[in-house]
């Protein structure tokens, strides 16, 4: 589903990623764990659009189509969505009309009917039950006011509204309690299946506990260095990250 | 200057019998216009805006020749309003729909009562003395006291059909009686091939404990130039909630004198100018704290494209030994555009130490945060970046409570966006 190969990325003339090479298959769930700084959320950036990062050399492919020329409207629609490890507040943007808006740019480019508003909160609110979430979020703008539980809880919330093929977790876990971790964790176990993959980027074992990767790898400066199962995860916990540095 | 002797001669003229201290009223403030002149760059509370248009255009006063046919569907009229109707400065009784406890005043006894509005002693502003000296149209209303006006009443100033460059200066006098509440609607609208220049001129008394929503919408064609000055007395316990919202006109500018004149009197002032193309919208609002327990709340918003430029210059005043004053002053300002420009000026002038005051101005431009936050979900950046405009319009927009004008708001402020994002 998703092949990146030989990746080199920078930004500001700055190479951050130095040959990177990552191949998800569907229905796989994939972390990637590495110290602050080690180019973790350039990776997601670069997979999702985000402007002003180049590319120097390397392809990166979703279900075979070269992705990099993209607008990150195009790639969401093709099916890919992150979970944005500092999610953006939008004032005056009222959160169901973004989660609908954004549902029935989907329902229209995959030909299908778009919803109309009962019907979108109807299968909003059993949503929101997945993730425990208060439906006075629903009425806020995007983000506005939101704990930092809440805004992921809001992120997750978005994916399982989106149903993308491929979901890029960036560090959802970071600053959760562990009622809001478990809530998170299960709210993406439930969603899993053979064809929808998932990379988890994380610090923390106990993310790993609760959703069981196929693959963990790590990043060091812009490369991985060593992949591996569970036990990987045990051992980093471990031992840290020196053991790996050249 | 030549221009406007010419048609301040021949409104003496056109009115030959009018009352004498009303005439002498009309001379004296032509003198002063005269005197005073247009405002040039090196005033500096008008260095930022150029009138050369309005001062080289040959503009001529409208007669009743200039009365077009009326289209059946007045443009701008809210659902379940009252009416006031103008067209080309001409009032439209037969189409107009007053309720009872509004009175209309004729202008003369107006101004025999109240002359003191109609003073320019103390003023510099050369258009009020040109409104003063050549005031055509306009009425002066009361609201009687105690009375509750459930409904809107929608004041439009509509200017269509011109054969001819044409100039008004409309008089709005509005009295809220003590204890009334009301909701009023000003409405400058226009669609015309010529241009044509506004300069209004509104005095609003609001008495003991009264309540009044004052919407102002300028929607004038581009081709047009509008001057405005509006001035406020609150009386004790007043309460004034006004907003404006300004999209048309090349050439725009609007004084605002708020005077907070006795206990308790309360007014929040908000206002959103939507500019394009090479547009030009220059507000001056004055806020004076002259009495205890007042509170003023202001939030100013301007969205400019293409080439257009804004003005915000906004004091707050607060008078010495007042107490318990609360004054707050906000600007925002969001810049669509490289060519877009803004210029902002909060200022405060505080002379009492019982004071709670906050000021503070920003522009900036779309978060590329939240564009690319709304583009990864699989919104178009078009749309994207309608949402996030629109989001920033929005809390002006939600301060109005009736729920018609509001409709009628969003929408407008909707179909301009749409208009005006697609060369962003
Ligand atoms: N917008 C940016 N401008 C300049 N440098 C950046 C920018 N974003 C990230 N970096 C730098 O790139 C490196 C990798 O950052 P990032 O991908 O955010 O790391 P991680 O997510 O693994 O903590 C860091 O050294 C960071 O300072
Ligand atoms: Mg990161």
């Amino acid at each position: 589903m998703l092949e990146i190969k030989n990746l080199h990325a920078g930004i500001d003339g700055k190479e951050i990623l130095k040959g990177l090479d990552l191949t998800i298959k569907a229905g796989e769930l994939h972390a990637i764990m590495g110290r602050n700084g080690s180019g973790k959320s350039t990776l997601a950036n670069i997979i999702t659009g985000r402007e002003n990062y180049e590319v120097t050399s390397g392809t990166v492919k979703f279900n075979g189509n070269n992705i990099l020329d993209m607008s990150p409207e195009n790639r969401a629609l093709e099916g890919i969505f992150m979970s944005f490890q500092y999610p953006v507040v939008i004032p005056g943007v009222n959160n169901t009309y973004f989660l609908r808006a954004a549902l029935n740019s989907k329902l229209k480019h995959n030909e299908l009917k778009e919803v109309n508003a009962a019907d979108f909160m109807r299968l909003i609110r059993e949503k929101l039950k997945l993730v425990e979430m208060d439906e006075k979020y629903l009425s806020r703008a995007v983000n506005d006011g939101f704990s930092g539980g809440e805004k992921k809880k809001n992120e997750i919330l978005q994916m399982l509204t989106l149903e993308p093929q491929l979901s890029i977790l960036d560090e959802t876990d970071s600053g959760l309690d562990i009622d809001a971790l478990r809530i998170i964790a299960q709210g993406v176990n439930n969603f899993r299946n053979s064809e929808r993959s998932f990379l988890a980027i994380t610090h923390y074992q106990r993310l790993l506990d609760h959703m069981k990767p196929d693959f963990i790898h790590v990043l060091i400066d812009g490369k991985i260095v060593k992949s591996g199962g569970m036990s990987l995860a045990q051992e980093l916990e471990e031992k840290g990250y020196s053991w790996l540095e050249a | 200057m030549k221009q406007f002797q010419k048609e301040f001669n021949a409104l003496l003229e056109y009115w030959p019998d009018e009352d004498r201290e009303f005439r002498e009223l009309r001379l004296k403030a032509f003198d002063q216009f005269k005197k005073i002149g247009f405002p040039t760059k090196k005033w500096e509370e008008w260095q930022f805006t150029d009138f050369s248009l309005i001062k080289n255009s040959d503009f001529h006063l409208s007669w009743d020749s200039d009365i077009p046919t009326i289209p059946k569907n007045i443009p701008g009229r809210i659902q379940d309003t009252y009416l006031i109707l103008i067209v080309n400065g001409h009032y439209q009784p037969q189409l107009s729909d007053i309720p009872d406890e509004v009175s209309v005043v004729k202008r003369k006894e107006h101004f025999k009562k109240n002359p003191e509005l109609y003073s320019i002693e103390s003023s510099s502003n050369p258009f009020l003395s040109l409104n003063t000296s050549m005031m055509n149209s306009g009425l002066p209303i009361y609201i009687k006291e105690n009375a509750i006006i459930k409904r809107p009443l929608q004041i439009i100033y509509l200017t269509t059909n011109l054969s001819a460059k044409l100039m008004n200066h409309p008089r709005f006098s509005c009295q809220i009686g003590e204890n009334a509440e009301a909701t009023i609607i000003e409405h400058y609208t226009g669609s015309t091939s010529s241009p044509y220049f506004t300069n209004a001129v509104s005095s609003i008394n609001l008495e003991k404990n009264s309540r009044l929503n004052h919407i102002r919408i300028q929607e004038e064609d581009l081709n047009s130039n509008h001057t405005a000055f509006t001035s406020y007395t609150l009386d004790n316990q007043s309460q004034l909630e006004a907003t404006y919202i300004s999209s048309g006109s090349l050439l725009f500018r609007h004084n605002v004198k708020l005077i907070l004149k006795n206990k308790g009197a309360n007014a929040t002032v908000n206002g959103l100018s939507l500019t394009k193309t090479n547009q030009h919208h220059d507000q001056h609002i004055i806020v004076d704290h002259a009495s205890d327990s007042c509170q003023s709340d202001q939030l100013f918003k301007y969205i400019l494209s293409d080439r257009s430029s804004g003005v915000f210059n906004g004091k707050v005043i607060v008078r010495e030994k007042t107490k318990q004053t609360n004054a707050n002053q906000s600007n925002k300002n969001l810049l669509l555009s490289p060519n877009a420009l803004m210029n902002a000026n909060p200022q405060l002038e505080i002379y009492a130490d019982d004071v709670k005051c906050s000021h503070g101005s920003t522009t900036g431009q779309i978060d590329s945060e939240a564009l690319f936050y709304l583009r990864s979900r699989g919104i178009s950046q078009q749309r994207a970046m309608e949402l996030i405009v629109s989001g920033f319009a929005k809390d002006i927009i939600d301060y109005i409570k009736n729920t018609d004008i509001k409709s009628y708001i969003s929408e407008y402020v909707f179909n301009w966006l749409e208009g005006s994002m697609k060369n962003v």
